[in-house]
Order: structure tokens, then C-alpha cells, then sequence
């Protein structure tokens, strides 16, 4: 493993989460447009009941 | 109380979408009168087969004479009855479900059929099929041992080919009738 200096560390960890945000916002599109999908083109779409 | 700024993201990401969620359910309950099943009626379960609405001559398809269709089954161990009704697409059907023995459920797989078949109660959906095929109806309220075998079929045919056997059918009635009527005044 490459050893990195105490510059470059402080660095990283001062550097905002990139990857992190990516997954979030992902992660939460992807279920949202799921969401989506099952309430509008499946739930709905086979008619309501009352 | 010390949160992480991440898991704050996280928290309101999922908030967010929660709220998203109940606001589009809300609006659809408020505004559209997309509600869960409200039809309330009881039926004695031990006298349906004495019942006018549920008497065997009356299950099954029945047309008004507006064209309304309504479909009248019984769901019972361990079978829906009628076994087999057949249904034009594309037309608006009220099902019109009660029990006589125990609690059922019914499933018609890629339909909004869905329903729990409480006795004592009357549980009725309307439904359309879009495409002609068979359709299964399932049981899907454990009932017993030979649950896993509760199921019937509704054939989907096309709406004028429907409309053409309804028409013979008449025709074929209105001859028996009449031939009938002619044998009982000789």
C-alpha cells in the first residue's frame, strides 16, 4: 500500500465526500423513480378502487 | 446530540423522499378520490345461498339493462363459483365477492383485483381488462389445507366478439321461450 504523507491525509479528509454525495444522491433517485414506477405505471395504471 | 454532517445528509435525503411520497398519496386522496376500498354492506354468511343477490341462478355475469356488467361470486373452500366466467375487455366490470365459509382473499395477477373476502361482508371492486386472455383468480387469505388449490379463471375475449355470444345466447333463449310458450297453449 502507498504510503501517504500527512499533507496529502489532512487533505483528503478536509476535501468534501464526493463519492459519498454520488451514492446518496443515487441511491436516492434510483428509489424514487422506483417509487414512481410501481405507484404510476403499475398501481395506478391497473385503475383505481374505492 | 452530535450527528455526523454525512448521516444528517442521509436523514434528510430520507425525509425527503418520504415527504415526497405521502405529498403525491395526499394529493391523489384529496384530489383524484384515489382512497382505499370503502364499500361496506353485510350479508348473513350462512344464508347466501338463500339470498336474492347471491342465489346460484344469480352468480356469475349479469348484464343490466343500461349494460352495466356486474360478475357475482362466491368464494368458498375451496373454489370461487362460478369456475369459469367470461368477460369482454376494455368494458368497466363490478365484482361483486362474498364468503361462505371463512376469510378469503382473491388475486387476479396484472389487474387491480386485490381484495380480502371477509364473511359477513361484501367486498366489491371495479375492474377493466385491458388485453383479452385468461385470467386466474387466486386465493391469496390462507383458508385452509387445500388453499394452494382455491383458484377459478375469467376468459377475457374481445368486446364484439363478447357482444355477438351474449346476442346468440339471447337468441337462443328467446327460441327455447318461444317454442316452449307454443307447446304449453297446444
Amino acid at each position: 500500500m502507498t504510503e501517504i504523507s500527512e499533507e496529502e491525509r489532512k487533505k483528503i479528509l478536509e476535501s468534501p465526500p464526493v463519492g459519498t454525495w454520488v451514492l446518496m444522491l443515487s441511491v436516492g433517485s434510483g428509489m424514487v423513480v422506483a417509487w414512481l414506477f410501481l405507484y404510476y405505471g403499475v398501481f395506478l395504471s391497473r385503475g383505481i378502487i374505492n | 446530540m452530535h450527528i455526523d454532517p454525512l448521516e444528517k445528509k442521509w436523514i434528510q435525503i430520507s425525509l425527503g423522499m418520504v415527504s415526497l411520497f405521502m405529498g403525491i398519496i395526499m394529493i391523489d386522496a384529496l384530489f383524484h378520490g384515489v382512497n382505499a376500498p370503502s364499500n361496506v354492506e353485510t350479508i348473513d354468511s350462512r344464508k347466501i345461498h338463500l339470498s336474492e343477490e347471491f342465489a346460484e341462478e344469480n352468480l356469475g355475469v349479469q348484464v343490466a339493462e343500461n349494460g352495466d356488467i356486474t360478475v357475482r361470486m362466491v368464494a368458498g373452500r375451496y373454489a370461487f363459483f362460478p369456475k369459469h366466467i367470461t368477460l369482454p375487455a376494455e368494458t368497466r366490470v363490478t365484482f361483486r365477492w362474498v364468503s361462505m365459509d371463512v376469510l378469503h382473499g382473491v388475486h387476479m395477477p396484472m389487474t387491480n383485483m386485490s381484495t380480502m373476502i371477509v364473511p359477513g361482508y361484501v367486498s366489491q371492486i371495479e375492474s377493466s381488462f385491458p388485453r383479452p386472455g385468461e385470467y386466474p383468480m387466486l386465493c391469496n387469505e390462507y383458508c385452509g389445507l387445500g388453499h394452494d388449490h382455491m383458484w377459478s379463471k375469467a376468459l377475457v375475449i374481445e368486446k364484439e366478439e363478447w357482444q355477438a355470444t351474449r346476442a346468440k345466447q339471447a337468441a337462443v333463449l328467446n327460441t327455447t321461450a318461444t317454442a316452449d310458450e307454443e307447446s304449453n297453449n297446444e
